[in-house]
């Protein structure tokens, strides 16, 4: 369309130009400026580039052979993989095992082992006694205060000044400590063991739920809670390693007094032999 | 009518006048003149060109677009397959919510075991008892003193025999050193719980994938 319009635009213009031309110069003139314009506006032709058909039949080739060779072990591979997953990685029938498993884990052995916590162990059978164990068992950790009226009550609290030597007073004093502190404790590992297993039913009940993908959050939280678990043995452990070694210090503390004491007893049997 | 054929004449007699100017105007005319397009009909050219489209396009068509087909059933299958038996993202979002509940349940036993428990009542035993549940491995080099203030210290050489001393020191060094590892051991529970509270809170924000390294670093 723009070409015919350039072309009628030019065929006026020229027409007009050498018509109207009056000596053989200006014909000339025209004759030049025209043949200039249609050098520099004309395009150039274009060149054929080898037979059509081989070209064609190329394309084809490349289509046929190469892209179809790839295509075809793309798929092949892509395949493979499909029926690796399948069977072999996340096989579903063997997903959907595990997760019955977990169910039945949870069927089998959960309500067993919290009736085998449920066992009443209380056995005191007067007041204070009972007042405190019903303290220690209790797995509250806001009544403590109350814990050390228990014991202070079935133990006694420590001797007044009068009643009582300093050295005696400081190691009862110490005695009870330990022996509170590591009740308090006990009674601190029992609410944090409910806690610990109220966590663990959780963790349990989404395994018996969850997909390939979803497991390792509850495996990593799984661990993250046996940490804690096992963090919280620890303490109970140290409570008992202190326990023990205010016995032991308890008892040697004993034998130093016994050993000042015979030896007090030495030296004054010496003094009495000497008067004589 | 009349006008024309004498304008046709006037023309004529201009063109035998000006023979170059009119040869000139007829071939530059002949040669510029907008050329008409081949039609696919009449020149072979064409034909051979629309047979060779025709082919590539329906080879194109079986081949490449069938190959395709084919792979995209697959992937199509593989996606399913992942996003509803492997990495279904309401089971994924599901345990992250659970842990985020359970990091709820660790802070509760966290809490609980910071509860202060002390119960001593004398100044040296309170003291004693101070440095025994610190927690704080640097108190350790305190307890020595302490524990000498409580329960008393080896007898003097001309209160005891060598025997006597020797069993009495050994034994207090074997509850003191009890005491110290207490001191230790609840500085160490007092690191894991740190640390497992650090991991759990990675866990929220972890990936499917990136959970198992989560885990390989927790199980150190």
């Amino acid at each position: 369309m723009m070409a015919n319009l350039l072309f009628g635009f030019f065929f006026v213009l020229f027409s007009y130009w050498m018509v109207i031309a009056r000596r053989r110069r200006q014909a000339l003139a025209v004759i030049l400026a025209g043949v200039l314009v249609v050098a520099l506006v004309s395009p150039p032709q274009a060149q054929a580039q080898g037979s059509l058909v081989a070209a064609i039949q190329s394309v084809l080739n490349v289509i046929n052979g190469l892209i179809k060779t790839a295509l075809n072990s793309i798929n092949s591979v892509r395949t493979a993989i499909n029926n690796f997953y399948k069977q072999a990685t996340w096989p579903v029938a063997l997903i959907n095992q595990a997760k019955a498993m977990v169910a039945q884990m949870i069927g089998q052995y959960r309500s067993v082992m919290q009736n085998i916590f449920n066992i009443n162990l209380k056995s005191a059978t007067l007041p204070n006694p009972i007042g405190l164990e019903n303290a220690i068992r209790n797995h509250q950790t806001n009544d403590f205060a109350s814990l050390t009226t228990w014991f202070g009550n079935t133990y006694g609290s420590v001797p007044n000044t009068t009643a009582a030597s300093p050295a005696d007073r400081t190691m009862m004093d110490m005695d009870d400590a330990l022996a509170v502190d590591n009740l308090k404790t006990l009674k601190m590992s029992d609410a944090a063991d409910d806690l610990t297993l109220h966590a663990a039913d959780n963790i349990e009940n989404a395994a018996s739920q969850a997909a390939p993908g979803s497991a390792p959050f509850l495996t990593a939280t799984a661990i993250v809670a046996s940490i804690q678990s096992q963090a919280l043995t620890q303490k109970m452990l140290a409570a008992e390693l202190r326990q023990e070694a205010a016995r032991l210090a308890h008892e040697n503390a004993l034998h130093k007094r016994g050993s000042a004491m015979t030896g007090n007893v030495n030296t004054q049997i010496l003094n009495l032999l000497k008067r004589k | 009518m009349k006008n024309a054929i004498q304008s046709a004449m006037r023309g004529l007699r201009w063109a035998w006048g000006h023979k170059v100017r009119t040869v000139v105007l007829l071939v530059v005319f002949t040669l510029l003149a907008p050329k008409p397009i081949r039609s696919q009909f009449v020149d072979p050219c064409c034909a051979i060109l629309a047979t060779g489209l025709t082919t590539i396009s329906n080879t194109l068509g079986s081949v490449i677009g069938g190959g395709l087909n084919n792979i995209l059933s697959i992937e199509k299958d593989i996606s399913n397959f992942e996003q509803t038996v492997v990495w279904p993202q309401n089971l994924i979002s599901e345990a992250r919510s659970l842990v985020g509940r359970l990091q709820g349940i660790f802070n509760q036993i966290q809490g609980v075991m910071r509860i202060p428990v002390n119960s001593a009542t004398l100044p040296t035993t309170q003291q004693f008892e101070q440095n025994l549940l610190s927690r704080d491995p640097n108190q350790i080099a305190q307890t020595g003193a302490q524990y000498t203030a409580v329960y008393g210290a080896v007898p003097d050489p001309t209160a005891a025999s060598p025997q006597v001393r020797d069993m009495t020191d050994m034994t207090d060094a074997a509850a003191q050193a009890a005491m110290k590892r207490a001191i230790e051991i609840d500085a160490l529970a007092d690191l894991e719980l740190q640390a497992a509270d650090q991991i759990n809170q990675s866990i929220q924000t972890a990936a499917p994938g990136g959970a198992p390294i989560i885990e390989g670093c927790a199980v150190r």
